[in-house]
């Protein structure tokens, strides 16, 4: 027996994305309350992915995830009936026609949909950190050897909150601002064993400064029939609050003698809030470690603010398209409500995309 | 080393009539928690909410974030004088919330990823008071449990199982957003086919005697904390000699945590408890005198999917 503390990698990544595309500036002229503010400009997002709502079509938030799962089984080399667990974390819980589901659990509907009907599942909520969120979970029970191969997966029906801000915006300082800059999609990733450390999470922390956890709440709105998100802008991406992810990250480099510099990371990974977002988050990073940022992966430009997806989906596009190398260490850290943030660091070589 | 509870707590709407809220309820069962086990809010590591429905059906953030600001766990790394970093998320699976809940806090406490864990099982109506819906099967009510690693190997939680149950699920909870119109804060839908308690107790039941025999459990020595007609299906009740005690301590049912804050909720016929059910039948169990023959519980939930999940749990003083 190895004495080897196990670790896990990131096997495979799977996506689903709506065919139907939207501009930015088709959705602007559907939003009154906009007047003549540029959102591409402010957000940087010029389209987005828009499910189809036809009854059918196959693009809520279950049948999304379900095409993302199906995709990155295509490319693992496990099946379905190797998934000892099925995290499900889509903040939108929407099926077919229009139920935002509480009971029975996601996870458990797509692991019997997937025909892993021996997994064990449960659903994460914890706004656009769900997929961290569950990958996090993953992770450590994989490392403590309850588990040995595992599937995090989220669809988001995200855009119901941009239909309800273009019917109810007043104006560019609404609450239902940032509600214009989602966009639709599901996402998955594979879990398992690490056995090579070119393929290794090298570790995943993460934290909520439950401070702010008011500054962003999605709810049904009373004013028309849609579900809404409401966010404190100004507040949430404050500079302080961008200052909590080097701290924390820094902190926890620094109790094993690292600092960021030596962490060697060749890409980072941003949640993708809007290009100046992350323009932000690096530029106040690069202030707080003292040191330059590796190069920054975005696709917020063509699929917008995808929610729990949006780390994941871009790893997955970049690594596809070869505009990120395989056998490079990637940084991914979260910006959600709640405030949760943290850091992903994992190297990534064979992973099936 | 085992996982063991260290404190447990619940908490139902107070008389004041103010719409119950799952953030006051969850907080105040943590600090209940807390309170009992002489810790400060900073003293938790990590927070998991598993309650299923809420105020305003909330989606985001997670309702744990909201239970951590209410409590005051490690609010703000910069401002707090003492750096210390909280993590909070909601993990959701129906009446097996909590199960799932203390295997993911296995992991998380034997990786060393935090000293102790609180879970809350946190359920209300989204309209505030779940009597006023009739049609609403549940109680508005709160427990937690909070976890630590115990030096006492022979303490602690055994291993979680999973268990799923044929056909399509009995129990639907949702808010429909295509007829809501603007009442899609205040309105919920729980749907139940009939002869559902009966497949669910058949699960439960499946599910202790599979556990049962793949751990080497003797039920006649096991307390089984679970849904009241499933432990009756095990323990195939009345048993002489065999009944009584264990029946009661089984229960989760209206009255079950009599003696509780919770149990004088539910006692007024509020509902049934949902994702805190197995809180209340821990608390029953451990304030019944023990039985010379028992020398462990047996957590058993079964619920929506159709799903199940068992754990044996040996108190640290038994």
């Amino acid at each position: 027996m190895s004495n080897t503390p196990v670790t896990s990698r990131i096997e495979a990544l799977g996506a689903y994305l709506p065919a139907t595309r939207q501009t930015t500036r088709e959705l602007s002229a559907r939003t009154p309350g906009l007047g003549d503010v540029d959102i591409e400009r402010i957000t940087g997002v010029a389209e987005r992915r828009v499910h189809d709502p036809q009854p059918g079509a196959g693009e809520d938030s279950f049948a999304m995830a379900l095409a993302a799962a199906r995709d990155c089984l295509a490319v693992s080399r496990h099946e379905a009936g190797d998934l000892d667990v099925v995290v499900s974390a889509s903040i939108t819980r929407f099926t077919d026609g229009g139920r935002f589901t509480f009971e029975p659990s996601f996870a458990g509907q797509l692991a019997r949909a997937l025909g892993a009907r021996s997994a064990i599942h449960f659903d994460v909520s914890n706004a656009c950190a769900g997929m961290m969120t569950g990958v996090h979970l993953l992770d450590r029970m994989i490392r403590a050897g309850i588990v040995r191969t595992g599937m995090v997966v989220s669809g988001e029906q995200a855009t119901e909150v941009a239909e309800t801000a273009a019917r109810e915006l007043t104006d560019s300082y609404d609450p239902q601002f940032a509600s214009l800059s989602v966009g639709d999609s599901a996402a998955a990733v594979v879990l398992d064993r690490s056995t090579d450390p070119a393929d290794r999470i090298h570790y995943i922390e993460l934290m909520t400064c439950a401070e702010y956890a008011h500054l962003c709440m999605g709810m049904p709105s009373d004013r028309s029939q849609g579900i809404a998100l409401y966010t404190d802008n100004k507040k949430m991406h404050d500079r302080e609050r961008l200052k909590l992810w080097p701290r924390f990250h820094g902190d926890l480099l620094a109790k094993n003698g690292r600092d960021f510099a030596a962490e060697a990371f060749d890409y980072v990974i941003q949640h993708q809030v809007g290009t100046r977002f992350i323009d932000y988050a690096n530029r106040t990073a690069e202030a707080e470690f003292g040191t330059a940022m590796p190069a920054s992966l975005a696709v917020v430009e063509r699929f917008g603010n995808t929610a729990t997806t949006s780390h994941f989906l871009t790893l997955r596009e970049h690594l596809k398209a070869g505009t990120a190398r395989r056998g490079a260490k990637f940084l991914l850290v979260p910006a959600a409500s709640g405030v949760v943030t943290g850091a992903l660091s994992a190297t990534v070589t064979n992973v099936g995309v | 080393m085992g996982i063991v509870i260290t404190a447990a707590g619940t908490a139902a709407p107070t008389a004041c009539g103010a719409p119950a809220s799952t953030v006051d309820l969850a907080a105040r069962a943590a600090r209940d928690c807390l309170a009992r086990a002489q810790l400060s809010p900073s003293a938790v590591g990590i927070l998991v909410n598993v309650g299923v429905y809420r105020e305003s059906n909330t989606f985001e953030p997670a309702l744990a974030a909201l239970v951590q600001k209410r409590i005051g766990i490690n609010l703000d790394y910069i401002a707090d004088p003492e750096p210390a970093a909280g993590f909070s998320f909601d993990l959701m699976n129906g009446a097996c919330g909590v199960l799932n809940a203390v295997q993911a806090g296995q992991a998380l406490l034997e990786t060393g990823s935090t000293e102790r864990l609180l879970i809350t099982a946190a359920d209300v109506h989204p309209g505030g008071d779940a009597r006023r819906d009739p049609h609403y099967p549940y109680a508005d009510l709160a427990g937690a449990l909070l976890l630590e690693r115990s030096p006492d190997p022979d303490a602690g939680f055994g291993p979680v199982r999973h268990y799923s149950g044929n056909g399509p699920s009995d129990t639907h909870g949702y808010l429909d957003t295509a007829t809501m119109g603007r009442e899609g804060r205040t309105t919920v839908t729980v749907r139940r086919s009939p002869g559902h308690a009966a497949r669910r107790a058949e699960l439960a039941a499946t599910a202790v005697a599979d556990y049962a025999a793949r751990y080497g459990l003797d039920l006649e020595r096991t307390c089984v904390i679970g849904p009241q007609a499933g432990a009756d299906v095990v323990t195939g009740a009345p048993v002489p000699g065999a009944g009584p005690d264990r029946a009661a301590a089984a229960g989760t049912d209206a009255g079950a945590a009599a003696g509780t804050d919770a149990g004088a909720a539910a006692a007024a016929d509020a509902g049934e408890p949902h994702t805190a059910a197995p809180v209340l039948g821990y608390l029953r169990a451990l304030a019944a005198p023990q039985p010379r023959r028992h020398d462990q519980l047996l957590f058993v939930t079964a619920g929506a999917g159709p799903t199940a999940a068992c754990v044996s749990y040996r108190p640290e003083a038994w």
